[in-house]
């Protein structure tokens, strides 16, 4: 987004990292509307919580 | 995950770094290069045809190193995006060899071994920083003896073993064990080989080479002039495969005694609350632990497990009761000591030698696979991060943050969240992904605002 002034504003907003945090952030402000740039340095997403079988204290599915 | 692929408001820029972050909070220009993956990213549908063909095995980091994936590689099968990736430092082409195999197979006609670097200038309001942790590497403690005893793995490994996806499908053997039965593999291989050879002598001569070998060890050979003339050859191919076979065949009685581990042992605070490393608390390994020992469990209801520890701290909704129910039904004992040193007895079994501090007594105990609770540090290659950045860390490499606001950084308009911050585990780094993305749309609306004004 652009204003007129002088100086270009933008309210888009770069996350760097595609881990659990990331993605958390990224969602939060897409669904606020806020357009996202995900940065995220490995061919997928997923971060270290990928890697898990199964996450504490549910025991709940990671991915 | 799939959410992040799908949501109109998100461009994802998988394989790609931030290179340089210009201007101020509201006004940044970040320069992000996105690496060449050498697969059309809009073309590849993520059959995976490439991956079966490609001639190239290289160490998959994904398990933790205890698998194999291919030159052309998905990090992991669900991935998001899931587009292939050809590794630009095993592929044959990419290294000046001949190859494009995967090419001929691709359908989608997807693979470009021309494709280049792409950089992009992105014009971003606020930067939030959400790049992790790496565990601590326990080679560093060489009492404990990762790395040169088999059987003494990384929590990170371990859970790669329980998971059903992952380079033991689920089953708990142990790497001693399965490095046998690699070598019996190849050794198999070997021998399959050699046996082919043999079998035009076996044909022409009608004997087994068995037969020949001992008739012509104790000189009972009555060669004709054909044999004669191949038996130079013959003796020398069936020595050469013995040297295989003898070997092959010791393993495979060796095999036989093979079975999934069933006594653990998880050693927590390695590296963590350690003067020598990293003085404070990672925060999740007791819990990460606990539920590893209960997963382990569920498999095989005739594991025991035993956790080692100064003290099991489950600060968390729900994590008190989660260690008590794991005591109760899960067969896990607490044991408060901290770990001196680990051997191996003959059966690669992992000795712990412990002080119990309840019996104040040095014991020694074997176990069929040690897991060490490796410490939460900071992610790798996070001063070049900070130099990118332009902002500061704190003493072991964290990015700084000021107490009264927690989640900024020392350079306006960036934010950090989740590990990148401190060691937390998952419910709390959600929580604070949540707040950091709050924190920067607070960022740019209020420089909006002022503009607007």
């Amino acid at each position: 987004m652009k204003t007129t002034g002088e100086t270009i504003v933008t309210k888009d907003i770069l996350v760097l990292g595609g881990g659990i945090a990331g993605i958390q952030s990224s969602l939060d402000l897409a669904e606020m509307g806020f357009k996202v740039y995900l940065v995220e340095r490995l061919p997928s997403i997923g971060g270290k919580m990928a890697q898990l079988d199964k996450t504490f204290p549910t025991n709940d599915c990671a991915i | 995950m799939l959410d992040v692929g799908r949501h109109p408001n998100i461009k994802l820029l998988a394989y790609s770094e931030l290179e340089k972050l210009t201007g101020e909070a509201g006004n940044f220009t970040a320069t992000v290069r996105k690496k060449a993956r050498y697969v059309e990213e809009d073309k590849c549908t993520g059959c995976g045809a490439c991956r079966e063909v490609c001639p190239t095995p290289v160490i998959d980091l994904y398990n933790e190193g205890h698998a194999r994936r291919k030159a052309i590689y998905s990090w992991f099968a669900q991935g998001i995006p899931s587009t292939h990736t050809i590794d630009p430092d095993h592929c044959r082409v990419l290294t000046g060899k001949k190859c494009g195999i995967c090419q001929k197979k691709c359908q989608a006609g997807a693979i470009n071994f021309e494709q280049k670097d792409t950089v992009l200038e992105l014009p971003v309001g606020a930067v939030i920083l959400a790049t992790g942790y790496d565990v601590f590497d326990p080679e560093q403690i060489p009492e404990y003896r990762y790395k040169e005893i088999d059987n003494v793995v990384t929590a990170m490994e371990f859970e790669r073993f329980l998971s059903a996806s992952g380079p033991t499908e689920g089953h708990v053997y142990r790497p001693s064990d399965r490095k046998v039965k690699a070598e019996i593999a190849e050794l198999d291989n070997k021998v399959r080989k050699s046996l082919k050879g043999l079998e035009k002598f076996e044909k022409d001569h009608g004997m087994t080479s068995a037969e020949f070998y001992a008739a012509h060890q104790n000189g009972s050979l009555n060669p004709t002039e054909a044999l004669e003339k191949d038996r130079d050859k013959w003796v020398e191919r069936y020595s050469a495969h013995l040297e295989h076979e003898t070997p092959l065949l010791a393993l495979k009685e060796k095999a036989k005694g093979f079975k999934s581990a069933k006594k653990l042992a998880f050693i927590q605070c390695v590296g963590s609350r350690d003067l020598r490393f990293y003085p404070f608390c990672s925060g999740y390994c007791c819990m990460h632990a606990i539920k590893e020992a209960i997963i382990s469990h569920e498999h095989d209801n005739d594991t025991r497990s035993v956790i080692f520890g100064m003290d099991i701290r489950a600060v968390g909704k729900g994590f008190e009761e989660y260690k008590i129910r794991g005591g109760n039904n899960s067969n896990i004992v607490y044991k408060r000591s901290r770990v001196a040193e680990i051997t191996k007895d003959g059966d690669e079994r992992p000795v712990v030698i412990y002080e119990d501090t309840k019996e104040q007594k040095v014991k020694k105990e074997a176990f069929d696979l040690v897991i060490l609770a490796t410490a939460c540090g900071p992610v790798k290659g996070a001063g070049k991060i900070a130099e990118t950045l332009d902002i500061q860390m704190d003493r072991f490499g964290f990015f700084k943050t000021d107490p009264a606001n927690p989640l900024d950084t020392t350079r306006a308009g960036v934010f950090v969240c989740g590990c990148a911050h401190s060691p937390m585990d998952i419910p709390e780094s959600v929580a604070q992904a949540s707040s950091a993305a709050a924190r920067a749309v607070q960022a740019v609306m209020k420089k909006t605002d002022q503009k607007a004004s």
